[in-house]
């Protein structure tokens, strides 16, 4: 057993490909903003549908949002990949292939789109009505309401449960190995086949996510603690 | 001549650089009322909770019927503090009444009241229970015995916290305002029950705002200011001529 | 299009067998991921020496992907530890891990959310400490942190999808089998999303009773 440890500790062989494995975490770190960008502007307008006055717009974000909040990533970015073209090309009656980092981009980010609807809506849910009166007394147009006072107390309020969801995000981009997207799972696991020692290269792997998980969700925790400290000290 | 129930012997208690108590020092013989009365940080509620151990004091000693609280005997005479257990064991005797009503939210009324008897003294279960119905029938709540503390009011629930304390048949009772997280409403029933207690002899030490309960139940009242006791006398001598400025303005300011 | 019969129908012997093997795998991951995630926060609590220790392992099982933890364990540990010696254990137990960290967080959370009150009035009775960790604490800390563990459980079942990597014979790895066998993905694909979402809501919605029951019947707040 201690051959093998020392096997899997000796991470000189993670340290030969670093280029190549460096390119790859680049690769989730370009999934991860793409799809968080999509989960937030879809998920806003989600939770907007399931806070609002006409009951069918209710029901739809309802409907999107249990869709998608409950539905495995893995699952959603295979289909994504897989079954949407197919259908789209009926439709424009043309073949159609989605590129794999389009598709992992879109499966993530309509999953987690379920994520930030559901945080959004309790964020804007547990906005005082007072504030929202105060400003309607005043004279304020409706949209200004929420971009002024309602936005800016949402965020605020949810940035904790956001960061959390933003570091499963990036810890999910992992999963676009598994339709070829040259993440560094993927150079990991195309090494690894090559080189035939799978124990540094995994081992390292895994100590690569946990420095850059780790390091990320400490700076954004400190960041957002500082930022809200502002208004709710 | 028997000792005291409580003596408390000049208790300091400091936080940090805080000293919230310089020096208290008093005397509860048996089937007395005293209440406690002061401003805010005069030092009242550290005090009770001193005597119950919940705060451990910075020097100072508090006596249970002439045992201390805090230290024993060592075997060459010296005094040493006493371990966790002894001190549980000692202050079985003081049942406490806390603001915040502090129910177990995961156990019934009941089962609430019966806890402590059955499982700190050990009684065996149909013992434990009569115990426990008959002090709920005390404070009138033997019909709520079923229901979880969620489901009731801010009085009741302090009524009951009252029958928890009563189970183990306490000689003391401790009361840390009791009512000041109350309703107006809801004070008097609980203030009641305090009363009943009062008028059976039981021995009651009242942290408390209510100055009219003060005035009309205790047989002694002390007045805290700055972690000492500024006066202290019976009631009729305390609100009807009090000596100093201080109690004055505060008598002025809480008599409703 | 209409081929729903014959791609799905007709196979759901199959995918039966894949969906067993998936609640299997999540059945015991989710008991292993609970123990394992007390003993991690009572270490971290209770156990001085080893703190540190159960803190890093806590972090590291959160940080690092689910991907990440399956192929791990299932490459590396068995050279190491000479365990898992199945694709299935390496599958229960890389899932169990990963949940066992956030689970061992939440028990903290539970645990040290117990008002101080409550201790008090224990000890005022005259409790013992032991007394008081066991009939008052940790039962509002399982009460309290039942609907994170119930929602752990649907984490699990997300992350279960991805067992099929190293060859578990899931719903996940049945589906995919007709779809390589078939090469139309439409109506099986969409049949397996299906399936998932609609076990996961069920699980969701159970996590949903179990956290209103709690307040409405205790007015114990989730953790």
């Amino acid at each position: 057993m201690s051959e093998s440890l020392h096997q899997a500790l000796d991470l000189s062989l993670f340290w030969e490909y670093r280029n190549v494995l460096l390119h790859g975490l680049a690769v989730n770190f370009y999934v991860f903003a793409a799809s968080a960008i999509l989960a937030l502007l879809v998920g806003l307008g989600a939770a907007l549908a399931r806070v609002n006055r006409l009951w069918p717009l209710r029901a739809l974000g309802t409907l999107y949002v249990e869709m998608f909040r409950n539905a495995p990533e893995y699952i959603m970015v295979v289909w994504v990949h897989f079954v949407l073209p197919l259908l789209l090309s009926y439709l424009i009656r043309s073949r159609l292939e989605f590129n794999p980092f389009a598709s992992s981009v879109i499966g993530l980010g309509l999953v987690y789109s379920g994520y930030f609807a559901e945080t959004f809506r309790a964020g804007i849910e547990a906005i005082p009505l007072a504030h929202v009166e105060a400003g309607r007394s005043l004279g304020m147009p409706e949209w200004l309401v929420f971009r002024r006072i309602v936005l800016p107390q949402v965020v605020r309020r949810m940035l904790p449960e956001s960061v959390n969801q933003f570091i499963s995000l990036f810890k999910a981009t992992t999963i676009v190995s598994l339709i070829a997207v040259p993440d560094l799972m993927y150079d990991v696991t195309m090494i690894t086949q090559q080189e035939m020692r799978p124990l540094p290269l995994y081992t390292g792997a895994a100590l690569t996510y946990f420095v850059v998980v780790l390091a990320g969700s400490s700076a954004l925790r400190a960041l957002s603690e500082r930022w809200r400290a502002k208004i709710y000290a | 001549m028997t000792a005291p129930t409580i003596k408390v012997v000049d208790l300091h208690k400091r936080f940090g650089p805080l000293e919230v108590l310089r020096g208290v020092s008093f005397e509860v013989r048996r089937g007395v009322v005293v209440s406690m009365i002061g401003a805010s940080g005069s030092g009242k509620s550290t005090l009770l909770r001193c005597i119950n151990h919940l705060e451990t004091p910075t020097s100072g000693d508090v006596l249970i019927d002439g045992e201390s609280l805090c230290f024993r005997n060592g075997v060459d005479g010296e005094r040493k503090p006493r371990s966790l257990a002894e001190i549980n064991r000692i202050r079985r005797n003081l049942g406490i009444v806390f603001q915040q009503f502090n129910l177990w939210p995961h156990m019934t009324v009941l089962g609430n009241v019966v806890e402590a008897p059955l499982r700190v003294r050990g009684l065996p279960r149909k013992q434990a229970m009569d115990v426990a119905n008959a002090c709920l029938a005390r404070v009138h709540l033997a019909e709520k015995a079923t229901q979880y503390p969620a489901r009731l009011s801010g009085g009741q629930q302090q009524r009951v916290a009252i029958a928890r304390a009563l189970a183990m048949e306490p000689k003391v009772m401790l009361f840390d305002e009791p009512t000041s997280s109350l309703d107006p409403e809801l004070t008097e029933e609980v203030l009641g029950v305090m009363r009943e207690l009062a008028r059976d002899g039981t021995t009651m030490i009242v942290v408390t705002h209510e100055i009219g309960f003060a005035r009309d139940v205790s047989d002694r009242v002390m007045f805290l200011h700055n972690g000492l006791i500024e006066e202290e006398g019976p009631p009729e001598a305390l609100f009807g001529a009090p000596k100093s400025e201080r109690l004055r303005q505060f008598i002025s300011k809480h008599l409703r | 299009m209409g081929n729903w019969q014959r791609l799905v129908w007709n196979q759901r012997d199959a995918l039966l067998a894949g969906l067993v093997v998936t609640i299997k795998v999540c059945a015991i991951a989710f008991v292993i991921a609970v123990l394992v995630g007390l003993l991690l926060c009572l270490v971290r609590m209770y156990v001085r020496p080893l703190r540190l220790a159960a803190m890093l392992l806590i972090e590291f099982f959160r940080a690092t992907p689910i991907l990440v933890q399956l192929l791990w364990v299932n490459y590396v540990w068995p050279a190491v530890f000479g365990w898992p010696d199945s694709f299935f254990a390496a599958a229960w137990a890389a899932l169990a891990l990963q949940s066992s960290g956030y689970l061992a967080e939440t028990f903290r959370g539970a645990i040290e959310g117990v008002a101080k009150g409550q201790r008090e009035a224990g000890y005022s009775v005259g409790m013992s400490p032991v007394q008081v960790l066991w009939r008052i604490v940790l039962p509002q800390a399982a009460l309290s942190s039942a609907p994170s563990i119930v929602n752990q459980f649907t984490v699990i079942v997300k992350s279960s999808t991805l067992v099929s990597v190293i060859t578990v014979p899931d719903l996940m790895y049945q589906s995919q089998k007709i779809v390589n066998v078939w090469y139309e993905p439409i109506e099986i694909l969409t049949a397996t999303a299906a399936l998932y979402i609609a076990l996961v809501f069920v699980v969701s919605a159970l996590g949903k009773l179990i956290s209103d029951t709690l307040r409405r019947r205790y007015a114990i707040s989730a953790v």
